[in-house]
């Protein structure tokens, strides 16, 4: 008996009851987008953590340490990598939401530095979430379905069918759908992610035997190179263009990793979350306990088993795992990876369904468009962009791949505007429009996505994918960052709108720095730096000889490299808690909110406008696509 | 607040759409927080006990199957303590699954007794699962409502009869 269709008929009834109690509670329409503000803190806290991880830790993570070994152990600590913007941004931003009363990423960034730039782009990169990363994994898992029916179900109908389920909720309940429904899938793939190293380790033979098969592979002098860091950085051309010596995991290539990483929680997406909660008593608590220290510990502890034990068998990967064992718990893996995966991809739909018509299309071009249509078209969007992830995952899987990839390094690129808002108020709105501009250039550069585009066109770059071993996250911060400071050097004089004066008025009065988070501030300079440093920086080439005894065998009875990374996930949780309390980035805070009343504007009759507005669009597609053929047709091949 | 005036100029029109949504907190909150939370056990512990439950029959294990019945149990305390935290009982539909689930269960455990397809540790292991529910069942009603009210839990009067006692 298939015991997949049984579960999974299970789990879309599941998704359709809490779909169905999510639009009783929205009230019709009122509250589809952001259910009213009145999310619980632990659920969001859930959430965030469940969609930050989402089927990308077993799916992804796993695969590229049974494939690459421990050379990039910033993978091990993606918890903290993924928790640490979080702290740094969610409890400001969540207050300006409340006081300005904001909704998405797309809205702070309008109302701060009104620039339409930065809310294109913002919801560019919700775009890439819903359709290419999380279709990525949605890809992997229907590959699974096919996998595990024996080809009774083909690629299409599978794709298709887990594309139903996920469109059906989100377009039925909305924001409501997405949280309730993503708390319970968060802890189940967190379970899932547990059963999956329990069935590899027992399939093995336990702990000791996984790493004796570990101690094997290291002495093959082809593969002993999985178990360390090469070096801090290697002067390659990239990937595609020139071998690294050994492999390209070298200390940077784990910093810049990392850095891509907290891309995650400056997307539109976690922001959106934090947005919709009725209270930020959770984040401090969220962040420390389930982000970095729960979901964290999965990754160091559980995706590092998987990944391991796919070293030493590659039966025991998430496919060989889910054949190997007995039908009931392969269906009930599934589905739990399913959970994760759709936790991320429901709420990627709905932020980018909500950045594309409420944030762009309703203010550019249809200023009339009522609450009831608004929430229409946004579904209406949400199937499309559903359908585009489902056609790019059977026809276009390369494409997919590649602007899959694109998704995490352009979020990264987000945090000059968000520190602009928060935190440094030096950085004024051309500085963090043109650095967002670089960071962009610099991300496309070095991703294949840019330099495919560039080579149709007859520009052959010298360089492939991250070149010098640096991932294109930390290549787009790099020219991000030095226009960034550059720009606003030169435009200190700029004033700000009445919304942003606001904001920094506000932050100031309530969050005014308290003596102890003061007097602890170098201190937290240095943890921070220090564990950066060490844990995902140059300081990892000690990791590669930290726990070795004299004769070169493993003292933890484990790779070094993999003890190094457990050490200082230990370090980075006492990090978050520290950042997250006692310097109080993400304390709860206790004070009313008030909201901002603006002054009464005269307000202008903007049909005529909106109607010119579309009229360029139009225009500007046309011509563009003309010059793109012209240019294709005359240096493309 | 309102939904936004047509005659806004883009940017502030902007500011004044952020706030369709009203803030508001859900009356029925704790209630949903108390389903995310039996869902989420269920999802977790509950089909983990019958996954292992069902391996114990496979392999012929009853050690094997009753660590899944334990799970079961587990997953019926969890539910129990979470309902003891928002002070509330089962639900009619909890209640109804549960028992229609149990229901069936026995009907599937009695004909596999009857076509005599079953081995001794199969017997046993489902002997186990059907006691093990049912006396907890018993413990449960025992414990939350006393001896007396317990019973009364089934014994419902037809509205004439208590019309009459009045």
């Amino acid at each position: 008996m298939n015991w997949l269709p049984l579960y999974g008929l299970f789990y879309a009834a599941v998704t359709l009851y809490w779909a169905r109690v999510a639009a009783r509670e929205n009230g019709d329409v009122e509250t589809y987008f952001s259910a009213g503000h009145s999310i619980a803190p632990w659920i969001s806290a859930l959430v965030i953590a469940g969609a930050s991880i989402s089927g990308w830790a077993l799916l992804d993570g796993a695969e590229q340490i049974g494939a690459g070994g421990f050379g990039l152990p910033a993978l091990l600590q993606a918890g903290i990598a993924l928790a640490l913007p979080g702290v740094l941004f969610f409890k400001r931003l969540w207050l300006l939401g409340q006081r300005l009363r904001l909704s998405s990423l797309g809205e702070l960034l309008r109302a701060y530095y009104g620039s339409e730039f930065l809310v294109a782009f913002a919801a560019a990169v919700a775009v890439l979430f819903a359709v290419a990363f999380a279709g990525l994994q949605l890809a992997a898992l229907s590959r699974l379905v096919v996998l595990l029916t024996g080809g009774e179900v083909s690629l299409p109908v599978a794709s298709t069918l887990l594309a139903v389920v996920l469109f059906g909720y989100v377009v039925i309940g909305g924001m409501r759908a997405v949280s309730y429904l993503g708390a319970i899938q968060a802890v189940f793939a967190a379970v899932a992610i547990v059963g999956f190293t329990g069935f590899a380790l027992i399939g093995l033979g336990g702990f000791g035997q996984l790493n004796a098969g570990l101690v094997a592979l290291a002495a093959d002098p082809a593969k002993a190179t999985r178990f360390i860091v090469t070096g801090v950085i290697q002067f390659t051309a990239g990937a595609g263009r020139e071998a690294a010596a050994g492999h390209e995991g070298t200390a940077l290539a784990s910093l810049s990793v990392a850095l891509g990483l907290m891309g995650f929680q400056a997307s539109p997406l976690a922001i959106k979350m934090v947005l919709s909660s009725r209270s930020p008593r959770g984040l401090a608590a969220g962040q420390t306990w389930v982000m970095a220290a729960t979901f964290g510990g999965l990754v160091a502890l559980c995706v590092a088993c998987l990944g391991a034990a796919a070293m030493v068998s590659s039966g025991f990967g998430i496919a060989g795992l889910l054949q190997s064992v007995s039908p009931w718990f392969g269906a009930w893996l599934f589905i739990g990876l399913l959970a994760g995966v759709q936790l991320m991809a429901g709420l990627g739909l709905l932020t980018a369904g909500e950045a594309l018509v409420r944030n762009l299309y309703k203010p550019w071009f249809h200023g009339r468009l009522n609450r009831r249509d608004t929430v229409n078209l946004t579904r209406i969007v949400i199937g499309l962009l559903l359908l585009a992830s489902v056609l790019m995952q059977n026809l276009t899987p390369v494409t997919l791949t590649v602007l899959g990839s694109l998704a995490l390094p352009l979020a990264f690129q987000l945090w000059t505007p968000l520190l602009g808002i928060t935190w440094l108020r030096w950085i004024t709105r051309p500085a963090a429009v043109t650095g967002v501009g670089f960071g962009i250039a610099g991300v496309l550069l070095t991703e294949p996505f840019g330099i495919a585009v560039l080579s149709f066109f007859g520009l052959d770059l010298p360089w492939g994918r991250a070149p010098w071993t640096i991932h294109s996250a930390a290549w787009g911060m790099a020219a991000n960052l030095a226009v960034t400071l550059l720009v606003s050097a030169f435009t200190q004089r700029r004033g700000l709108g009445q919304e942003a004066q606001e904001m920094r008025r506000f932050l100031s009065e309530i969050l005014p720095a308290g003596s102890r988070a003061r007097s602890l501030r170098s201190t937290a300079w240095s943890l921070t730096l220090a564990w950066l440093f060490l844990a995902v920086g140059p300081g990892l080439v000690f990791g590669n000889y930290a726990f070795l005894h004299a004769d070169g065998s493993w003292a933890l009875g484990m790779p070094s490299l993999w003890g190094w990374g457990l050490l200082f996930w230990v370090a980075g949780v006492g990090l978050v808690w520290f950042l997250s309390y006692k310097m109080e980035m993400a304390s709860p805070l206790a004070s009313e909110v008030p909201a901002y009343e603006p002054p009464p504007r005269l307000q202008a009759d903007q049909r005529q406008a909106e109607h010119d507005r579309l009229r360029v669009l139009i225009f500007t597609c046309a011509v563009g696509f003309a010059l793109v053929v012209i240019a294709a047709l005359g240096f493309g091949r | 607040m309102a939904e936004r005036s047509e005659s806004v100029p883009l940017r502030q029109s902007f500011i004044f759409d952020r706030n369709l949504e009203v803030q508001s907190m859900s009356n029925r909150g704790p209630n949903l927080e108390r389903n995310i939370l039996v869902f989420a056990v269920w999802a977790v512990l509950g089909f983990l006990g019958l996954g292992i439950f069902l391996e114990g029959m496979a392999r012929d294990l009853w050690s094997l199957s009753a660590l899944g019945i334990a799970l079961i149990v587990a997953a019926f305390i969890a539910h129990i303590v979470i309902n003891g935290i928002f002070n509330t009982g089962f639900t009619p539909g909890e209640t109804a699954l549960g028992i229609g689930a149990y229901g069936f269960l026995g009907l599937v455990f009695v004909l596999g007794v009857a076509s005599d397809g079953m081995t001794i540790a199969d017997f046993y292991s489902g002997l186990t699962l059907f006691g093990v529910l049912a006396a907890g069942f018993l413990a449960y009603l025992l414990t939350r409502h006393g001896l007396r009210n317990a019973f009364s839990q089934f014994h419902i009067k037809p509205a004439s009869e208590r019309e009459a006692a009045k």
